[in-house]
């Protein structure tokens, strides 16, 4: 476990800041794109590639990597910003974002850009996929772990409950889940419709090992996502309750942010935001 | 026909010796494994067979992640429980992410001829078909389901093979050389190419012959691969006997005939005539009635020849 002392913190902050200058960038350039969740989900993108994970720009494919895996892949905005930043590639792909033939598609292709894992954007494939990571990299005695990032509309997909169940059979004690719990989806507050509470009980009665934090805390999100297994032989799940549209005043916990077509007046309240946020903790 | 082997124990046989060949062969099952032939490889090899329950949706995933750490996952089940009920995992998890995972379709077809369309699969080749890049291959005889087993596992990315379940003809000896992607002339004949595929191969075999007492010289071509299919050899037949016979047991639309049809339509127009089961559900009732109730006896296949050349 890795408790994040105050500057490594305002680091992690400076960070998932950029990642959301960025996802606002590629928004600015495509004319639209999948905001909110980008934004709840921004600071434990930050925390698991600069801080949780072992990954290396130089060599993707690396055997020993951990793994990422964007289940909810309509979020990519925050992944080709953290990745970006990470060095993965350069950083004016960002700009191409929504062009003919760009690298940024509006859901994640492993096959355009280095650092991605798999191709997601179909809610509710992610979880199975990383459980056969998971299993895999067991099989070759490694102690790479597997990172899944979920939305909590996401979970009303069945398939993942398959994938609860048979994580839990094979013991994938190198998985963790991230739940955003941002309470939104499309249509609106998640349990209005489709009710998937209580969450905590349902992954327990899957046999996951729970855990509830605020996904907007760094020192929380690393804290919990270095101390995997939460218990021997059981894979983890991190319930984050977070903020759809975290960072831009107008747009948090509004259902109409999931996907941005902005004006330009929104623009440049959200560059306010951002700047003011950056002026605080000096970038 | 002489000696007949069962098809799912021939695969299961087939995968020990690539198992034994290539570490990294794993199989995975939905509560399929027995049913599928694998019990010699869960002995073989316990800690390489991996068990899913009633999980089709889940056990595509795995089989992708799997797939990504460098196994090599074999996913057997019936049929449209791995085409029909996962085909969005299919096409995404294996077939966008290009993903080196080997699905098999057992008891495709057909097979399932008492247990009525929802176990039957007349559908599976014309779905996913629609994958880009992925092979699809629907071996005629004991000896093609083995050679395919070996070489789906030595190439790399998404196969789809199917396999029936009665007892299949032996058709071929064990030099017999398979090739993805080519189809085999197994008689030569100017009248008309007949063209079969999989579980059904056999039917047109006995056909030809058939054909040939009558004084009707087929041709018969084993079309094995039907994604990416043989493409010069259609050209060459077309040209050669002019007239198309096609024979499987799947629907009609999507499947052998439909890729045939593709092909000469907009390369070299010829007569066609596809023998399958139509726009319809699958009936029930023994499997060879069943057959016979879409002319896919050899002695209608026969009749149907005749009347389409005359
Ligand atoms: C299978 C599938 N169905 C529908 C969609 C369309 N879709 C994209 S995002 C979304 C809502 C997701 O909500 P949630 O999981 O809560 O994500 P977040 O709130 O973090 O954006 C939907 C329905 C999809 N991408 N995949
Ligand atoms: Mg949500």
């Amino acid at each position: 476990m890795h408790k994040l002392n105050d500057d490594e913190e305002l680091y992690l902050e400076q960070i998932a800041l950029k990642i959301r200058k960025n996802v606002v960038r590629m928004i600015k350039a495509g004319k639209a794109g999948h905001l909110g969740g980008a934004l709840s989900a921004a600071d434990i993108i930050a925390a698991l590639y600069f801080k949780i994970m072992k990954v290396n720009p130089q060599n993707p494919g690396w055997r020993k990597r951990d793994r990422f895996v964007l289940s909810a892949g309509h979020k990519c905005l925050a992944l080709y910003a953290v990745l970006a930043e990470m060095g993965f590639f350069n950083e004016s792909i960002l700009d191409t974002y929504g062009s003919l033939g760009s690298k940024l598609p509006g859901h994640p292709d492993m096959y355009k850009l280095p650092g991605i894992e798999t191709n997601t954007g179909a809610l509710g494939h992610g979880l199975s996929i990383a459980g056969g990571m998971a299993i895999g990299l067991k099989m070759d005695g490694l102690d790479s772990k597997v990172y899944v990032l979920m939305g909590d509309g996401e979970l009303a997909e069945g398939s993942n409950w398959e994938a609860a169940a048979a994580s839990s059979h094979y013991k994938l004690d190198n998985l963790l889940v991230f739940v955003d719990r941002n309470t939104l989806q499309i249509s609106g507050r998640t349990t209005e419709v489709m009710n998937y509470e209580p969450l905590y009980k349902r992954w327990e009665a899957f046999g996951w090992c729970v855990r509830e934090i605020n996904g907007h805390d760094l020192k929380q999100i690393v804290e919990n996502g270095t101390d995997i297994p939460f218990e021997n032989r059981k894979p983890s799940v991190i319930i984050a309750n977070t903020v759809k549209s975290k960072g831009l005043s107008f747009a948090e916990d509004r259902v109409n942010y999931h996907y941005w077509k902005a004006t330009p007046e929104e623009f440049q309240l959200a560059d306010q935001d951002l700047n003011e946020l950056g002026r605080r903790i000096g970038i | 026909m002489s000696e007949s082997k069962d098809p799912r124990k021939t695969f299961g046989e087939a995968l020990v010796e690539v198992g034994e060949k290539y570490s990294n062969v794993i199989a995975l099952s939905a509560d399929s494994s027995s049913g599928s032939g694998l019990a010699p490889f869960k002995e073989k090899f316990p800690s390489r067979h991996l068990e899913f329950g009633i999980m089709e949706q889940g056990v595509i995933g795995f089989a992708s992640g799997l797939a990504t750490t460098g196994k090599i996952p074999f996913v057997v089940a019936i049929a449209p429980f791995v085409t029909a009920r996962p085909f969005e995992m299919f096409r995404n998890d294996l077939g966008y992410m290009r993903q080196n995972v080997k699905v098999v379709g057992r008891c495709a077809g057909l097979t399932y001829s008492t247990l009525g369309a929802t176990h039957q699969s007349l559908d599976d080749i014309a779905i996913i078909r629609t994958i880009p890049g992925v092979v699809i291959i629907n071996p005629g005889d004991p000896v093609e389901i083995k050679k395919a087993v070996h070489s789906a596992a030595e190439h790399k990315g998404p196969i789809y093979m199917r396999i029936g379940s009665p007892a299949m003809p032996i058709l071929y000896n064990e030099d017999y050389r398979f090739e993805f992607g080519k189809g085999v002339v197994m008689k030569e004949g100017n009248d008309v190419t007949i063209i079969g595929t999989g579980t059904v191969l056999s039917k047109a075999f006995d056909a030809a012959e058939i054909l040939e007492k009558d004084g009707i010289h087929a041709s018969l071509i084993n079309m094995h691969t039907i994604k990416p299919i043989d493409h010069d050899l259609l050209i060459k037949a077309a040209k050669e006997t002019r007239k198309i016979v096609t024979v499987e047991e799947h629907y009609l639309h999507g499947g052998l005939g439909s890729a045939v049809a593709e092909v000469l339509a907009l390369e070299y127009p010829a007569p066609l005539k596809m023998i399958g089961v139509d726009d319809q559900f699958g009936g029930n009732g023994p499997y060879e009635k069943l057959l016979g109730l879409y002319g896919l006896q050899a002695g209608q296949i026969a009749e149907t020849v005749k009347e389409f050349i005359r």
